[in-house]
């Protein structure tokens, strides 16, 4: 192996790892804030790259037909829920929140395709971040007190909904979206694309902007409150149902942003998403599901591993990236006292 | 007298089989402090827990003259009422200062820094602790961080879960004479404790609660010199 393959590996492994990462710390504020271990994490990444593609393309991605579905539905459980205390600005909330945003984005997906790239950006990340709160209200909310297992069986169910969804929305092929920019630049022997370049300067946005979300905002302080101490949120009037809501809103927005970056560099199938999704999960798993900067090294060694075995045992690579969670849990349970669950 | 702030009458909390309050009437009026002393597991804060909408209950509830009964505990704390639980449930690893923020969360930045000059103000401890963590400060800052989060949502009503549990005489003395100030500052206050007589040199009117039921109640004086009370709540004092 010569210094040139060394890079790219390096390269490649960075770029992975960075995607990873995002979903990692997807996975990460999902758990904290509604305690569910978020298994339909890549689904958002898979909608993502597929409705951006979709986009580019010119046609009407299954997503924007999807989202007033979901909303419709949603706006079915919280009518049933609220039946005997239903006012007029409920109903005007909701009509706004769940008939009248799907709609205009579904208007906007049929005006804005194929129209341009930072279109079909912003229409991604919007159609698909907005199916986060719905999929909250309709999956996990009623089970928002029950127990960790609960939500996680809660969970795998959504990723097995989800991955049908996308079957049935985007159909069997895969597809591949053009590259955000054809610049690139050379680095030595190395050569940098554009997308690469987007994918380092995306993930250091997203996390400079979660970071300034969480510490400075008190929409991100009630979140972090509501991780910390749900009774206590409760008390101070915190809606714990709404911190819920934020927090898939934002796992959503992840994966859009996540699918948007991969959808020019691979085929993504509709499902696709889990297998990176399952990656971005080992790395938030040695993180703990706790902390951020571990689990961003950790998604950076994740993605490192994986170009680097796949150079040298192609076959394995999958293989090779999952076991490395054996020898992580046995740490951590040797390392980490034994705690019962708060509940 | 004009109509109560809070009123609960006939109220009964279950945990499954076991009713742990039973038909239990209680009303607290604007401007005064109001004890409900009993042994532990009397009921105490279980009935607090379902003032709040924490636990389900049934029975009727009005604050402030509107039906109180199906709203949930955040829209509960906007109407105007707040409580102190027993375990303080602090965002530990959060700021003092992020603490108290959250409290006011429903206000914009600049209502929630005004009130929160004013709780420290009333806690000038706090303020030298601002930047501290929550879980890293003893018990008596912690019940006073627990209070001025509750105040900073400007409380019709507080109601105050032994306040003074495991802490240093000095300091409970503390508590009480910011309950009497609070009180003068137009906050009602409902105060469950252990601490008897504490509880009822502080309060205007009592209620003593027995196997979850109120056995008992009439002006706070009366009831500290009330020869059965002395016997089972004072005397161990």
């Amino acid at each position: 192996m010569d210094l040139t393959i060394l890079l790219f590996l390096v390269q490649d492994g960075i770029t992975n790892g960075a995607i990873y990462a995002l979903l990692g710390f997807a996975l990460v504020l999902v758990f904290a804030v509604t305690r569910i271990i978020f298994i339909p994490q890549g689904e958002f990444v898979a909608y993502g790259a597929l409705t951006y593609a979709m986009l580019q393309g010119g046609h009407v991605p299954g997503t924007a037909y999807l989202l007033p579905i979901f909303a419709f539905v949603a706006l079915l459980f919280d009518l049933y829920a609220e039946r005997s205390r239903i006012t007029g600005t409920f109903l005007l909330r909701q009509g706004v929140e769940k008939i009248v945003v799907p709609l205009a984005l579904l208007l906007a997906a049929r005006e804005l395709a194929g129209v341009s790239t930072i279109a079909s950006l912003v229409l991604t990340v919007a159609i698909v971040s907005a199916l986060g709160p719905h999929l909250y209200r309709i999956a996990f909310q009623p089970l928002a007190d029950r127990s960790v297992l609960v939500l996680l069986i809660a969970a795998v169910g959504t990723h097995l909904a989800l991955m049908g969804l996308g079957l049935v929305f985007f159909g069997a092929e895969g597809q591949k979206a053009d590259a955000l920019t054809d610049f690139s630049v050379d680095l030595g022997p190395l050569p940098v694309s554009g997308q690469n370049i987007a994918v380092y300067a995306a993930t250091v946005l997203l996390i400079a902007g979660l970071y300034w979300f969480f510490e400075r905002t008190v929409q991100g302080k009630a979140l972090r409150a509501t991780a910390v101490n749900r009774l206590g949120a409760r008390l101070v009037g915190i809606r714990t149902k709404g911190t819920g809501k934020i927090a898939l809103a934002l796992a959503a927005g992840i994966g859009a942003v996540s699918g948007v970056l991969l959808a020019p560099m691979t085929t993504i199938y509709y499902d696709t998403g889990f297998v990176i999704g399952l990656k971005g999960f080992v790395a938030a798993i040695i993180g703990g599901l706790a902390s951020y900067p571990l689990t961003a090294a950790a998604a950076l060694a994740v993605g490192l591993i994986e170009s680097f075995s796949s150079f040298f045992a192609s076959d394995f690579k999958e293989v090779i990236v999952f076991t490395l969670l054996i020898p992580v849990l046995l740490v951590r349970s040797f390392a980490s006292k034994h705690t019962d669950e708060e509940d | 007298m004009s109509k109560p702030l809070l009123s609960l009458s006939n109220l009964s909390v279950s945990y499954g089989k076991v009713e742990a309050v039973r038909g239990v009437s209680l009303e607290v009026f604007a401007g005064e402090i109001v004890t409900v002393i009993g042994a532990n597991g009397a009921g105490k804060s279980t009935l607090l827990n379902a003032a709040m909408g924490i636990l389900p209950a049934v029975g009727e509830q009005t604050f402030d003259d509107a039906p109180f009964y199906r709203l949930e505990v955040e829209d509960r704390v906007a109407a105007g009422l707040s409580l102190v639980s027993e375990r303080r449930e602090l965002f530990s690893s959060m700021s003092v200062e992020d603490n108290l923020r959250l409290g006011a969360v429903r206000f914009s930045e600049r209502e929630a820094q005004a009130r929160m000059a004013g709780v420290f103000d009333r806690f000038p401890r706090l303020k030298e602790r601002r930047r501290q963590e929550a879980g890293t400060m003893s018990g008596g800052e912690r019940q006073m961080l627990a209070m001025g989060r509750a105040l900073m949502a400007g409380p019709k009503v507080l109601m105050l879960d032994e306040p003074s549990l495991g802490l240093a005489p000095r300091i409970v003395a503390d508590i009480f004479t910011i309950i009497e100030d609070l009180r003068k500052d137009g906050v009602a206050i409902l105060l469950v404790e252990q601490n008897a007589r504490a509880a009822l040199n502080a309060a205007d009117r009592a209620y003593v609660m027995e196997l979850g039921e109120i056995t008992m109640s009439g002006k706070a004086a009366d009831l500290a010199n009330d020869p059965q009370i002395e016997r089972s709540y004072l005397g161990l004092h």
